[in-house]
């Protein structure tokens, strides 16, 4: 069985049909892109996968794990136990500093542990940023911050749904950096979405996807 | 750092991050609360201090004229009726004092002394008077003074103040008060107190006896005023109502709004692993520290209002009954718990996906 196994999903809006029937396997320990135009279905296909929305039909496991039959709360805990999320918006808490962000993941999973919190954002580069709030960070810092905190407690999987989208070519290169390190250091899965074909090329596997079907899916050519 | 710990930090950082929405929302309910102890407050004060003045009295049946007065015989009648423990008679009168119209009351001080009165000065003896607090500050009247009542030459020895109809008048002894004013042998009402478990036939024998005189119990006499603060109750509690819901909304768009500015929020903590539990607890943990501010302040501006209208309204202050503060902080956690509970249950509702389309 494949690490994540994506059988003929489909979600249909009131108005527009956003996946049509995609079927998608990814290996443990891969970084797999899924790239396409706006509109193409991608960013509902990862909220699919991260039990953020629900299919309209099909089915998703994870790691052996059914999570399309899963009710609200169980979801939840799969999500803080299984999965680290990183988004386009770093949607921080405003009100508290970098570890304390972080601090709210580990909150919700157990218990919450400073050093540890310390520890993740020193990974990531933000040793230095440790207490300052969203609002003093730069966009890069910020989406560092959100990595630091969806790796915080240990995921096996790391969805990342346009994470350089708001950043510079110089930051998007960070946060790249950053995942590749993660992925061949620590052997992270991620799935990753974009629009962009400069961020796709740093997987192994680029999907690509338009009107809701998979069109292409080939390895990434950086 | 424990749960719980954590829990408080967080809500100390949320609260502190939105201090003007908090005090607006603290406004409100303090408001609500603050009406609602007024209201109550003031019918329990005033319900007391007519209650604590019928029980002092130690009377339980009131005679009183179907005309203008009763006669003096009367008292005889009562002296020699064996269900008759013990009576007092009263002259209610008006008479000139220094060229105005002043109110004189004259009764049997020793029946007033039973009552817990505290005159500054002394009780009155013949030709002497207690001057009423309001009587003696339109009069200039003060222990030791003269004071010429309907051309009478009497001395004022002491002055009282018990926040009723006594404080614009002139207390005098009853006989002093007949003689004076004219009505010598008459008398505006008599207090008397019959065996407590006999009270029926005993008010049934006095008006067969004592025909041209209503007998009546003073609970008919407090019923009569039950009714009269029953309606004063009933205009209260509508005012309240009003202020209640008007206030109710006010929290409720506060809460709205901010809930509407944190759904971000709320979709991020779902997307981390947050239950709707744990969520929840976060939002409504904030209304509940909304709820008490507000009502302990709402007790505060409450308790002010009701000594003021008191003051205002009936010349003395009343006595709030302590609990009314655990009213008003239920009465504000109520309202503050309840006025977040439906945006939050709403906004959780929502597909985290939803909320990060801004949908």
């Amino acid at each position: 069985m494949m690490f994540i196994e994506v059988k003929e999903i489909v979600k249909e809006y009131a108005t527009a049909t956003a996946v049509r029937g995609v079927d998608l396997s990814v290996d443990k320990g891969r970084w797999c892109s899924i790239m396409g135009a706006s509109g193409s279905g991608k960013s509902t296909l990862l909220n699919i996968i991260g039990g953020l929305d629900s299919p309209t039909t099909g089915s998703v496991s994870i790691d052996g794990t059914e999570i399309t039959t899963m009710g609200e709360d169980d979801l939840a805990k799969f999500r803080r136990e299984r999965l680290g999320f990183v988004f386009q918006q770093p949607h921080l808490v405003p009100y508290l500093n970098s570890v304390e962000n972080v601090m709210l993941a580990q909150y919700f999973h157990s218990l919450t542990d400073e050093d540890e919190a310390v520890e993740a954002l020193k990974r990531v580069g933000l040793g230095h940023r440790l207490h300052h709030r969203p609002s003093q960070l730069s966009g890069g810092e910020q989406q560092r911050v959100t990595i630091a905190r969806a790796l915080i407690n240990s995921p096996i999987l790391l969805l990342a749904d346009e994470p350089t989208g708001n950043l510079d070519r110089e930051n998007t290169k960070l946060i790249l950096e950053l995942l590749k390190k993660l992925h061949t250091e620590e052997g992270f899965t991620i799935v990753l979405v974009t629009h962009d074909p400069f961020v796709s090329g740093w997987a192994e596997r680029v999907v690509t996807m338009e009107d809701g079907h998979i069109i292409k899916d080939e390895p990434a050519y950086y | 750092m424990t749960r719980r710990g954590w829990f408080i930090h967080f809500l100390r950082r949320s609260l502190g991050q939105r201090m003007g929405r908090v005090a607006v929302a603290s406004a409100a309910v303090m408001l609500a609360a603050g009406v609602v102890v007024t209201a109550l407050g003031i019918s329990l004060g005033i319900g007391n201090k007519l209650g604590g003045e019928l029980k002092a009295y130690g009377a339980n049946v009131m005679l009183t004229p179907v005309e203008q007065y009763l006669d003096g015989s009367v008292l005889k009648e009562l002296a020699s009726d064996a269900n008759v423990e013990d009576f007092s008679g009263q002259l209610y009168a008006a008479a000139q004092v220094h060229g105005a119209e002043v109110e004189i009351i004259g009764l049997d001080m020793d029946s007033i002394k039973a009552r817990g009165w505290k005159p500054d000065g002394k009780w009155p003896g013949a030709g002497e008077v207690l001057a009423g607090s309001d009587a003696a500050r339109a009069l200039g009247l003060k222990p030791g003074a003269d004071v010429t009542v309907e051309g009478t030459k009497m001395k004022v020895t002491g002055l009282v103040e018990r926040g009723g109809p006594e404080d614009s008048a002139l207390m005098l002894n009853l006989a002093d008060a007949q003689r004076i004013t004219g009505h010598e042998g008459k008398l505006s009402a008599v207090l008397l107190r019959v065996s407590p478990g006999n009270i029926d036939a005993a008010v049934a024998a006095l008006s067969q006896k004592l025909p041209g005189v209503n007998v009546k119990t003073l609970k008919q006499v407090a019923r009569a005023e039950e009714s009269f603060l029953g309606k004063i109750e009933l205009l209260m509690m509508l005012v309240t109502l009003v202020v209640l819901i008007a206030t109710s909304i006010c929290v409720s768009s506060t809460m709205s709004a901010t809930v509407l500015e944190r759904l971000e929020e709320i979709g991020l903590m779902k997307a981390i692993g947050g239950t709707k539990r744990d969520i929840r607890s976060f939002f409504l943990a904030e209304g509940v520290v909304i709820g008490i501010v507000g009502g302990l302040l709402g007790y505060v501006l409450g308790f002010a209002a009701a000594q003021a209208v008191s003051k205002g309204a009936f010349g003395s202050y009343i006595s709030v009954p302590p609990y009314i503060v655990l009213v008003s902080v239920a009465m504000g956690l109520f309202i503050a718990v309840v006025s977040s509970m439906f945006p939050v249950f709403d906004a959780l509702k929502k597909r985290t996906s939803d909320i990060f389309r801004g949908e």
